[in-house]
């Protein structure tokens, strides 16, 4: 191979090794973002709905208190916005089911709340319901914890799996920026065998040509200069050696 | 020396390794997995280090001694170093200290893991892993040699400072010849356990990873439970088998497979380590019986198994032995130190040194009885001179010396006994797992920083059989 290939190929393989590696790397990092938006998207407003949805039935339970206290337009009123802003938070779960098994908590919350809506639906102050405290230990407020209990459920699994998300972000950044670390330590170990070959196969018969020529000039022995290599440097032995015939001729 | 000659064969190895790394990489691209980059840019920086000395450095018709050993040793340190990236890039339970031991292990076929969670590794880099055991099982420069059988001269030196003298014995062709007998034993045994595996149930990709760790008496399994998880006594006996033919020099297994029976069975050397074998296995089935398992049958399986696997330096498992009684922990010790025949993948002290070590007792009480007889110690027939008795009297001292002094760093370490010193011998004898925290089910991760660095030492030593890496360091020394 001729001397202009081979330290081409030098500086072609230094180059692929750090583009291969930032290539990756930037790829690695534009994962990372995709994945803290993913997180954000995917499992961040299922927990906010779960905590709405929390906090909408525990609004719905003192209401139904301030029924069996008979206070209707307060208690009514309570039920009321608290069962709309549930309804929206559900909703909101509903169309971001992202998680393999997703589907069956967000079911679970409805059939649980259907039962406690069943519940708190029908009339309380003026009837025999009023003030009885075991209607509501017995019916009501078992069937609002397992409405809530269905809820936390749901918040539950998207914790989790926002956890193993962000737990995987620590691998793939461990990922982007290790490639670095290993391309600039090879590029390193690179350079020298690089430079040590091109003293060794460059420099090195540059010198002895040199040197050859001068003891030509100073004893005017003949020119004895090996080269191992088939390259431009043997052409140009080769041709110091037919100027050294050609001007004793 | 010349460094640009050392740098051009040390390039063919990198290119071998760089291989496997792609191959490795292709099962991560078609299965999908999170190692596709590791592998790859291992595989692509192992390549390019491998060309680039072609590219400067022009072929050479003879090489010296000391460059050949050079070559060897550096090509294993080599080696070790690009198969510790895939890891250290992957990252999980792969810090620095971790990949270098993983890659050391699957090198040097020990088969000692750091790892807790075997299976959450992706399909390419326990490809990669098993891969490892099958490079280094049949020794790298014998690999690299075998491909490229037009080394001439350079290729005899390379295989001389490759092969141990004591596996040499039994090789009585040309070095070519040789290297092709090997590779063929070595490919043959592959193929077909795969194969019988396969019968047995095992899918493909098990069934390969799994002959490669067997033909190599590696020892590392894809699944946490190493054999265990197949539960499947056919499948042990598959492996059984396999490594107990990987045991066998393997040009005595050629001979064997050309029809001449009569050369395995008139070996000594054989014919100690399958005595050696059966006896282990029943003395220790009969130990285990009883205490640890109620069936005679089901204390055979275990034992033949586990006796096998270790005394074969393997170092597969089917069940924990670090719960077995004392006499069947100490015999398994046993065969931790000794372990196969030279000329095998086998690591240890090895049997053909045990006879040697016999003949030499025996021909020392010959001349304590008879002080002016001349007495030779004698070998099937054939006459060992005092050289090799020497040499192989001072391995097994400098051996047993090695794991003494290391068991004693680790136990420094805080590490109880009964862990440094199986740790210690299952390393240096590369058969993988030992007792007390390293168990057969057990690992090495708990085992400290500075503890696993000396382990990996012990790993090399003992695949280098001592003289080879200790050389190495002294170079500088040798005229």
């Amino acid at each position: 191979m001729r001397l202009r290939a081979k330290i081409l190929s030098g500086f072609l393989i230094l180059s692929a090794m750090l583009l291969v590696a930032g290539v990756w790397s930037i790829y690695e990092l534009s994962t990372i973002g995709i994945s803290v938006q993913k997180i954000l998207d995917d499992n961040y407003r299922s927990v906010n709905a779960a905590k709405s949805m929390i906090e909408a039935l525990e609004r719905e339970d003192s209401g139904i208190l301030l029924l069996l206290l008979g206070k209707r337009e307060e208690g009514r009123t309570i039920i009321g916005s608290a069962d709309e802003s549930f309804r929206k938070a559900y909703e909101t779960a509903r169309s971001n089911i992202t998680i393999p098994g997703e589907e069956e908590y967000v079911d679970e919350i409805m059939n649980t709340y259907d039962i406690y809506r069943n519940l708190w639906r029908q009339s309380v102050v003026g009837t025999a319901r009023e003030g009885d405290l075991n209607w509501y230990l017995r019916d009501t407020h078992p069937a609002f914890l397992k409405a809530k209990l269905a809820a936390q459920r749901l918040m539950t699994l998207n914790d989790q799996t926002m956890y193993l998300t962000a737990s995987n972000l620590e691998s793939r950044a461990h990922r982007a920026t290790m490639p670095g670390i290993i391309a600039v330590a090879s590029a390193f170990i690179f350079a020298i065998i690089f430079s040590f070959l091109i003293n060794l196969f460059v420099v090195n018969p540059i010198i002895k040509l040199t040197d050859g020529i001068q003891h030509y000039l100073d004893s005017g022995s003949p020119l004895e200069v090996r080269i191992e290599t088939e390259d431009e440097l043997s052409d140009l032995v080769s041709s110091v050696e037919t100027l050294i015939a050609r001007s004793k001729q | 020396m010349r460094l640009h000659i050392i740098l051009r064969y040390i390039g063919v190895v990198l290119l071998l390794n760089a291989a496997f790394l792609l191959i490795s990489a292709a099962i991560s691209f078609f299965n999908g997995d999170s190692a596709l980059f590791p592998l790859g840019y291992t595989g692509l920086i192992s390549a390019l280090f491998g060309v680039f000395p072609f590219i400067f450095v022009p072929s050479t018709e003879e090489i010296t001694n000391k460059e050949g050993f050079t070559i060897v040793v550096s090509s294993w340190l080599l080696s070790c170093l690009i198969g510790m990236i895939p890891y250290v890039l992957w990252g999980g339970e792969f810090t620095v200290t971790n990949a270098w031991f993983e890659s050391v292990s699957g090198f040097t076929t020990t088969g000692s893991s750091i790892l807790t969670d075997i299976e959450a590794l992706p399909k390419g880099l326990l490809f990669w892993r098993s891969a490892t055991h099958w490079i280094g099982g049949v020794g790298i420069i014998i690999f690299v040699l075998s491909v490229l059988s037009s080394m001439g001269k350079v290729g005899m030196v390379l295989y001389r400072a490759e092969m141990s003298p004591l596996a040499t014995a039994n090789f009585r062709f040309r070095t070519t010849r040789t290297l092709q007998i090997i590779m063929f034993v070595y490919v043959g045994l592959t193929v077909l356990e795969t194969m019988a595996l396969m019968l047995c149930g095992m899918n493909l990709f098990d069934a390969i990873t799994h002959s490669f760790a067997t033909i190599a008496t590696g020892g590392f399994s894809t699944k946490n439970l190493s054999i265990a998880y197949y539960g499947s006594a056919a499948v042990e006996t598959v492996i059984m088998v396999f490594m107990v033919l990987s045991g066998i020099n393997f040009g005595l297994l050629f001979v064997t497979l050309l029809g001449n029976m009569r050369a395995l069975l008139r070996s000594t050397v054989v014919r100690f380590y399958l005595a050696a074998l059966f006896a282990g296995v029943a003395l220790t089935a009969f130990n285990i019986h009883g205490t640890v398992f109620s069936g005679w049958l089901v204390s055979l399986r275990y034992a033949a198994f586990q006796v096998i696997s270790i005394g074969t330096s393997t170092g597969f498992a089917t069940t924990d032995t670090t719960l077995w009684p004392p006499f069947s922990q100490l015999l398994i010790l046993f065969f931790t130190l000794q372990c196969a025949c030279s000329g095998s993948t086998s690591g240890g002290i090895k049997i053909d040194r045990s006879v040697l070590l016999w003949h030499a007792i025996k021909k020392r009480i010959t001349k304590v009885e008879h002080p002016h007889a001349v007495v030779k110690a004698k070998i099937d027939m054939v006459a060992i001179d005092e050289d090799t008795l020497e040499a192989s009297l001072l391995y097994i001292i400098l051996y047993i010396g090695i794991v003494f002094v290391s068991s004693l760093i680790i136990c420094g370490m805080g590490v109880d006994i009964m862990t440094a010193f199986s740790a210690s011998a299952a390393t240096m004898g590369n058969v993988g797992p030992g007792f007390g925290l390293v168990g057969s089910t057990g690992n090495f991760n708990h085992i400290p920083e500075m503890g696993k660095w000396i382990l990996t030492g012990d790993m090399l030593l003992g695949r280098l059989e001592i003289f080879g890496l200790l050389l190495f360091f002294l170079l500088k020394k040798w005229k």
